[in-house]
């Protein structure tokens, strides 16, 4: 890979890495400057590029499939819009900065209910279809697992566990495509959430009124075997 | 299941799958038109469309791309409802501010008003590699480009964001 070639693909890849891109890198200093400068702006842009969707969204006009089967007249919209933005601004003045992570992982717990609510162990068969395409495995001991399922969660799909500890139900979701640099916590609708790095990406476990969520939460952590 | 039950499945699933990646396409949307309200607005006809052609997503692990398409097309389609409003492009950073989720600094707006100025076509391809994480393969399965033209639209937008940002457009020595 000569100078020009590596400058091209590194110009619309900057974090393209490689044999070829390594070995050049090696021998042309000035070239690995260029992409050590484009890696930065990169960064650079990924900030600038960030975007707090919940200040786009109306929080009332969360689509439900049973509510978009016709547009509302303008002038409602016109009309909800005023009463969203002032239910908006005072829920941001309300409310001070919270974890996204958490919050949608709270957001999707909180939109399955019925998850929380069954008793019954589901079957080894149905966990293990659940947890088998990660490669990952519960080990015994924890508790009862009442709901086992694959979400789509952040366009990927993840394992979504109930599990009845001895200290009480808890949500789990293993989100490998989610790496987090420490331990998030975040309160909302009755719900507490943990989010903390694991082996691969994150995990995150959600409970409702439970004392010692940091026990319990420190508890799945360690049940949970990431595999390879 | 019988038939009730396979609509509130439908629904359900449909739900679930607006309630994790709504944030992504008012994300990409806003990108797309620098506008918040607009943003909004082609979100929520995607995803009317979206749930009218359910059916036709087979596969959960694609329902990102799907939606990013419908809403690339909504996009397309409000261009084609309205003529747009010209934009006070000095101003848009300023008027989204609050939209804008990193905290604030001289290098970081500078760097906001450059993407704002780009054109659209170097701008939506670095918004779904950088903010989406997507592949080049993947941008050109997107937006109906030969990758060969995703790269060249790549490094020409990093070469106009230098070029705005005042860094020289050749590596320095």
């Amino acid at each position: 890979m000569n100078c020009l070639e590596f400058r091209r693909q590194i110009g619309a890849e900057p974090s393209a890495s490689g044999a070829g891109i390594e070995a050049h890198r090696a021998e042309c200093p000035v070239c690995a400057r260029y992409q050590d400068e484009l890696r930065a702006m990169d960064a650079l842009i990924g900030r600038a590029l960030a975007v707090d969707a919940a200040r786009i969204r109306k929080p009332d006009t969360a689509i439900a499939p049973t509510e978009i089967t016709a547009r509302r007249p303008r002038w409602l919209a016109l009309a909800a819009s005023i009463v969203i933005g002032i239910s908006v601004g005072l829920a941001l003045w309300l409310s001070a900065p919270r974890p996204s992570l958490a919050r949608e992982v709270i957001g999707h717990v909180a939109h399955e209910p019925d998850a929380m609510s069954g008793t019954a162990p589901i079957t080894q068969a149905t966990l293990a279809g659940v947890l088998d395409p990660e490669g990952t495995r519960l080990r015994p001991g924890l508790g009862d697992v009442t709901f086992a399922m694959r979400c789509v969660f952040e366009g990927h799909v993840v394992p979504h566990l109930v599990v009845r500890t001895a200290r009480g139900p808890v949500t789990v979701l293993l989100l490998r495509h989610r790496s987090v640099s420490e331990r998030v916590q975040v309160s909302e609708q009755g719900y507490t959430g943990i989010v903390l790095p694991a082996p691969r990406g994150s995990i995150a476990i959600v409970g409702r009124d439970l004392k010692d969520l940091d026990g319990i939460a420190q508890q799945v952590f360690e049940a949970v075997d990431w595999g390879n | 299941m019988n038939g009730d039950e396979r609509g509130t499945d439908r629904r359900r699933r449909f739900a679930t799958l607006c309630e994790t990646l709504r944030p992504d396409l008012l994300r990409f949307a806003f990108w797309l038109g620098r506008d918040r309200q607009l943003a909004e607005d082609v979100v929520q006809e995607a995803l009317l469309r979206a749930w009218k052609s359910f059916d036709a997503l087979t596969e959960a692990g694609k329902a990102k791309s799907w939606l990013l398409t419908i809403v690339r097309r909504e996009f397309a389609r409000s261009f084609e409802r309205k003529r747009l409003e010209v934009t006070d492009l000095d101003a848009l950073v300023a008027a989204e501010a609050d939209v804008l989720a990193a905290e604030d600094d001289a290098g970081l707006t500078e760097m906001r008003e450059a993407l704002f100025r780009l054109d659209d076509e170097y701008r939506e391809p670095l918004v779904l590699q950088v903010m989406m994480g997507y592949s080049t393969k993947e941008i050109a399965d997107q937006m109906g480009l030969q990758q060969g033209a995703v790269l060249t639209r790549l490094f020409r937008a990093r070469a106009r964001l230098r070029q705005e940002l005042g860094i020289t457009v050749e590596p320095s020595s």
